[in-house]
């Protein structure tokens, strides 16, 4: 070394931890979000890379799982008998079972996503206010009709019978489409399923876009944790939410910065392979005998559950 | 005989309690101790320094830094925390996610006045610093427009400001131009020299025959297969063999062509 260490350096910590004396650090919002968000995205991945597992649904031809999955989204879609969406249900969780998946962990995804789009987003029309008929529930009563804007607010607020119909119903088709849609996910690798939307005729360039944005998703969740590690090994306790914005926003600017040279380095690397403005994939999935009785037991299911 | 600073007892750790990283890991390293861990890429190096640093935790196993029990529960006393992240400075592989202030002079700051320290002791310890590792012309300068070099240097600025105890490194040749690699084998002894502990990862052999430290061999199946000096590990040709850190090839000298175990240090023989 040409300069001469610094007096500080040389310089014992003299730091006394005391225990009486300390106060609870905790984490921020922020730091929670980045590691969370990190997480889920890497556990999806990961999830979607083990659907290449050897069992009996992971091994059916992902073109197959991709019409079915069209094909089932129409049928919980025609279906308005509560009774045959709930054996639409069961029949989805005996797959989720044979498939091996791990069911708490899926079925609270399901839950959450039908919970939100199926239930809360439609809840309101179970109230007379949106959906006529006999009340079951009263919520509110006022001392008479009114009006307000365009709407005509009843006496009495509350559920009524066909409303609850309409809201159950609703709920049961999102959960039956988010679980069959996550069973094929859960059960496919992300290339092979993107690569069966070929059948539909999106284009090759298309696809790549997809699988490249879906691998630099997880580049980036990398990145994010790299960088909470970062912060945390310099974070000593608590500091100011304000001093947290500013890193943060400084590590937004950072991660867009990095995601542009990524794109350049990508675009560079498929130059240097030939690439020049058409993207030709590759898909090698032949149809077995057992994938077309899948797809058989798939379509008979569905007219069943149609005509019952 | 000198105290342990850290040691890890029965650690094992993996991702998503799927992918194993760490299996049995027992360790023990001694203040102002220069530590290496060797090994392949993805035997587990900088996932160890990651637990070593707290930033991630074991599935079980036990942590101890000075005599203190270090656990998640145990890291939110802010005292504690405090301490521990002061004493202990981490030089990430990549030194560009470690970077995340807006100029070099902002980021040597960062440290200090985390830990409460006047501005005027701050000030001189970034402008001591900036003159130690020559880079007093990159002061203003913002961090995206440093080179890779430049980058690794502010890093370790960024850290030795924090004035700790324990250095961790990991790969502290990565990326690096031979100028920069002497610099910063230069750098860490002298650290060394001044009492810090320094532990680092590497899978260069000649790395641990310039620094001599203790070093620990993590094999691929992610447990470590042995401990001792740099003579010792680095005369045990048949444990560097096993645990794939020389290997067998073919080159070639002059018109003359042939096969032996190389690793580019001492097994580069005939």
């Amino acid at each position: 070394m040409m300069n001469k260490i610094p007096p500080y350096l040389i310089q014992i910590s003299d730091y006394q931890y005391n225990r009486a004396k300390t106060k609870r650090a905790e984490l921020s919002f922020l730091d929670k979000t980045i590691l969370n968000s990190s997480k889920a995205v890497k556990s999806i991945y990961l999830q979607a890379e083990n659907a290449a597992c050897d069992n009996f649904i992971q091994n059916i031809n992902p073109k197959v799982k991709f019409i079915s999955l069209i094909y089932m989204s129409i049928v919980v879609s025609v279906v308005s008998n509560h009774l045959t969406q709930i054996l639409i249900t069961a029949f989805i969780f005996l797959l989720c079972i044979i498939a091996r998946l791990k069911l708490i962990e899926v079925y609270r995804k399901i839950f959450i996503l039908a919970l939100v789009f199926g239930f809360l987003v439609v809840l309101p029309a179970s109230l007379n206010i949106i959906t006529p008929g006999r009340i079951i529930f009263n919520i509110v009563s006022f001392n008479k009709p009114s009006h307000f804007l365009i709407y005509n607010i009843p006496q009495n607020i509350g559920l009524t019978i066909n409303g609850v119909q309409v809201v159950s119903i609703v709920f049961l088709r999102v959960l039956n489409s988010v679980s069959f849609a996550l069973l094929v996910v859960y059960t496919t690798p992300f290339p092979s399923f993107i690569k069966s939307f070929k059948m539909i005729g999106v284009p090759d360039t298309f696809l790549m876009i997809i699988s490249l944005a879906y691998k630099f998703i997880f580049i980036l969740s990398l990145t994010i944790e790299e960088t909470y590690f970062a912060f945390k090994s310099r974070l000593s306790g608590n500091i100011k939410s304000n001093s947290i914005r500013k890193l943060v926003g400084g590590r937004i600017f950072f991660i867009f910065k990095r995601s542009m040279i990524i794109y350049n380095n990508t675009y560079q690397a498929m130059v240097s392979r030939g690439y020049k403005g058409k993207v030709v994939i590759y898909s090698q999935n032949h149809f077995t005998y057992k994938d077309f009785a899948v797809l058989v037991i798939v379509v008979l299911s569905g007219i069943v559950f149609i005509i019952f | 005989m000198m105290e342990d600073i850290i040691s890890l007892k029965n650690v094992n750790y993996s991702y998503y309690g799927k992918i194993p990283a760490l299996k049995n890991i027992n360790l023990s390293i001694k203040k102002g101790e220069m530590f290496s861990i060797i090994g392949l890429n993805g035997c587990g190096k900088s996932t160890l320094l990651h637990i070593i640093n707290a930033l991630v935790f074991p599935d079980s196993g036990d942590l101890m830094f000075d005599g203190n029990h270090v656990t998640e529960k145990s890291l939110k006393d802010n005292s504690f925390s405090m301490q521990f992240r002061q004493r202990m400075g981490y030089i990430f592989q990549n030194p560009e996610i470690q970077l995340f202030c807006p100029t070099v002079f902002d980021e040597l700051l960062f440290g200090p006045l985390q830990l409460n320290l006047p501005i005027e002791t701050a000030n001189e310890r970034a402008e001591q610093t900036l003159s130690y590792l020559g880079i007093g012309y990159l002061r203003e300068r913002p961090v995206y427009m440093l080179s890779g070099g430049e980058k690794k240097r502010v890093a370790i600025a960024s850290v030795l400001t924090m004035n700790p105890d324990v250095l961790l490194v990991d790969e502290p040749l990565s990326s690096l131009d031979p100028k920069t690699q002497t610099f910063f084998i230069e750098l860490l002894l002298e650290l060394n020299n001044a009492g810090k502990t320094i532990i680092f990862t590497t899978h260069h052999l000649d790395l641990i025959d310039h620094l001599q430290p203790r070093v620990a061999v993590l094999s691929e199946d992610h447990t470590i297969r042995k401990a001792g000096t740099a003579a010792e590990i680095l005369g045990d040709e048949e444990l560097l063999i096993s645990v794939n850190l020389i290997h067998e090839h073919i080159h070639k000298h002059g018109n003359e062509e042939h096969q032996h175990f190389h690793s580019h240090y001492r097994f580069h023989k005939h």
